[in-house]
């Protein structure tokens, strides 16, 4: 194992906050090219704003963001998007009174270019139900057809690095798994991914690593395998923090 | 592709429109009508641009008539005391009032909503103060007389018939603009950041470009509509552009609808027409357009808050439905 893959994103001491409230106390975290890796962790823990600071939405008080040896701490969010990062905000963030295309078009704005026919096909082909759908508004849409938009939305921009917010939430057992599987397929497809999640299992399956965030800062980090199966009181503990650790 | 959004449901009412427009001239010869009809035009022209800003870019507005008074002192300034030909002069207050909207837009846009609204509110105080004491450039409170027509290569545009085609021709050029533009890839980030900013900004939308641009398109709309309205006027003084301008402005945005362009147009022509209701009802009585003219702003207030209640999503709302309306039937 002497090939060291590339570091895509590193995140180093970076502290970050509301106003005089600070939610994020000092994270390292990094991701390397072609991971899925998973940030987990209970209601409240700031896995969120640290999302948002990586892009760009909120700034940090400390610490430094690199992103393919750029540094890009406190860039503007239209910035880091054009610089290759892509987040699917929690709450999806659709324009509800406008088209699925006109929202996929919209993902591929900062890229200044017009071939996103090519995109629209590749997340149509991702996404089927999409394509069935183009013409509809996205506020017509079902809750996991809206998180699908949400994903493929973030594609358009072709990102090198996809940041996801809670992409299960509020969504039925089938559903969870079509949106799984497609990050599967992007992963082996080898998309960089950071995944926050609420479901701590559910994100241990897929990913290659994970970090565990409570009330502002790393509590435990490592391989996916070993979180999953080797501290099991722990990660009963993780998926009891939302009543869910009995799901398969 | 799929987005061929012109069809002939478009083309059909908009042609006729066309001709209804641009015959008025032909099957009238009322002065007083074509005056009237020609200052709406100056209006829709300045409610496009604050179509823009309000109903698609979100941002509110309380200064834009004194962009309009910028549009209106510059050119006259230029062309009648430096001798400019009226082109020159239009081209100036456009400048003028790009530049204008810029300076405002930059520090206005760290502000939100209501703080947003008293920035531009101060601008126009201000301007209307400079528009009474600059005396040498405006004639102060007296106002600025003996501006000359319009003319195009050295033919003086002179008749309320050609003063009327001249308007509404540029009506037509900015309304086709301002379509253009609400369909293109800037207009569909417009109606994105109206829709949700966070969306706006997941999806890498340069918010702050993106709201300062808006705002110089619409400044420099009302500074075209100044020079278009002092040459066809020929007197223009501050009460023009006042205050109460702004809010009927303002007025004009909220009452026909967000996300629409033909929603505040038709507010623009409808609150314009209100205080001349007698040179578009033949045989409206002295008393009942003296009336009228008393009560107009109570009038203003009272179909305001009437849509408000009753046709949720103003004019564009009702314009919406009786267009699905139309489909089902159809
Ligand atoms: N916009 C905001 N303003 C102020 N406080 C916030 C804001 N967003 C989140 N918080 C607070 O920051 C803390 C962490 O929130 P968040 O990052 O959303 O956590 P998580 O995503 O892990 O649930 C919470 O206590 C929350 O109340
Ligand atoms: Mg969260």
């Amino acid at each position: 194992m002497s090939y060291e893959p590339r570091i895509v994103l590193s995140v180093e001491g970076v502290h970050a906050g509301y106003g005089h409230v600070s939610v994020v106390r000092g994270i390292d975290l990094r991701v390397a090219e072609g991971e899925l890796v998973t940030l987990i962790g209970a209601n409240g823990a700031g896995k969120s704003t640290l999302l948002k600071t990586i892009v760009g939405l909120v700034s940090p008080t400390a610490g430094t963001i690199h992103f393919l040896e750029q540094d890009i701490t406190r860039m503007r969010p239209d910035r880091a998007v054009r610089a290759g990062l892509a987040l699917v905000p929690e709450g999806r963030m659709l324009f509800g009174p406008m088209t699925v295309e006109e929202n996929l078009e919209l993902g591929a704005h900062a890229r200044d270019r017009s071939d996103s026919a090519e995109d629209l096909k590749r997340v149509f082909d991702l996404f089927p139900v999409l394509q069935e759908r183009r013409s509809q508004t996205a506020a017509t849409l079902s809750g996991g057809e809206q998180q699908m938009l949400a994903v493929a939305r973030a594609l358009m921009a072709r990102p090198r690095l996809l940041l996801l917010d809670e992409p299960s939430l509020g969504l039925a057992p089938k559903v969870i798994k079509e949106i799984f599987a497609a990050l599967d397929r992007l992963k082996a497809e080898g998309l960089t991914i950071l995944l926050v999640e609420q479901d701590a299992r559910l994100a241990l399956k897929h990913a290659d690593r994970g970090y565990v965030m409570r009330t502002g800062s790393i509590a435990l980090a490592g391989n996916a395998a070993d979180l999953l199966a080797d501290d099991d009181v722990r990660l009963i503990y993780l998926g009891a923090w939302h009543g869910e650790g009995e799901s398969s | 592709m799929g987005r061929a959004r012109i069809d002939i449901r478009t083309i059909v009412p908009l042609a006729l429109l066309a001709v209804l427009v641009f015959g008025v001239p032909l099957l009238s010869a009322d002065r007083y009508l074509l005056k009237v009809l020609t200052f709406v035009g100056v209006n829709v022209i300045i409610v496009t641009g604050m179509a823009l800003l309000f109903g698609y870019a979100g941002q509110v507005s309380l200064g834009h008539a004194a962009f309009y008074g910028i549009g209106a002192y510059t050119s006259a300034y230029v062309v009648t005391s430096l001798g400019w030909p009226w082109l020159a002069g239009v081209a100036a207050a456009i400048v003028l009032t790009s530049v204008g909207g810029l300076l405002l837009a930059l520090p206005s846009l760290r502000l939100k909503g209501h703080y947003l609204a008293m920035a531009t509110l101060g601008f126009g105080e201000i301007m209307r103060v400079v528009f009474v004491e600059a005396r040498g450039l405006t004639g102060g409170p007296d106002g600025f007389s003996g501006i000359p027509f319009p003319s195009l290569v050295g033919i003086s545009i002179d008749s309320a018939g050609g003063n009327y085609w001249l308007i509404w021709g540029v009506v037509t050029v900015v309304l086709a603009f301002s379509a253009n533009l609400v369909r293109s890839r800037v207009g569909r980030a417009m109606r994105a950041l109206h829709g949700s900013e966070s969306g706006a900004l997941a999806c890498g939308i340069d918010l702050t470009g993106l709201k300062v641009r808006v705002f110089v398109i619409s400044a420099a709309l009302a500074g075209l509509a100044g020079a278009l309205y002092a040459h066809v006027v020929g007197f223009i003084s501050p009460s023009t552009f006042s205050l109460h301008v702004s809010v009927l402005l303002v007025a004009m945005a909220v009452l026909g609808g967000t996300r629409s362009l033909a929603g505040p147009v038709l507010a623009a022509i409808l609150l314009t027409t209100i205080p001349f209701a007698d040179a578009v009802i033949p045989g409206l009585s002295r008393s009942a357009l003296e009336t009228i003219q008393e009560w107009q702003e109570d009038v203003y207030g009272l179909t305001i808050i009437a849509v408000m209640i009753f046709v949720p999503g103003g004019l564009a709302g009702a314009l919406r439905r009786i267009s699905a309306l139309g489909r089902r039937a159809g």
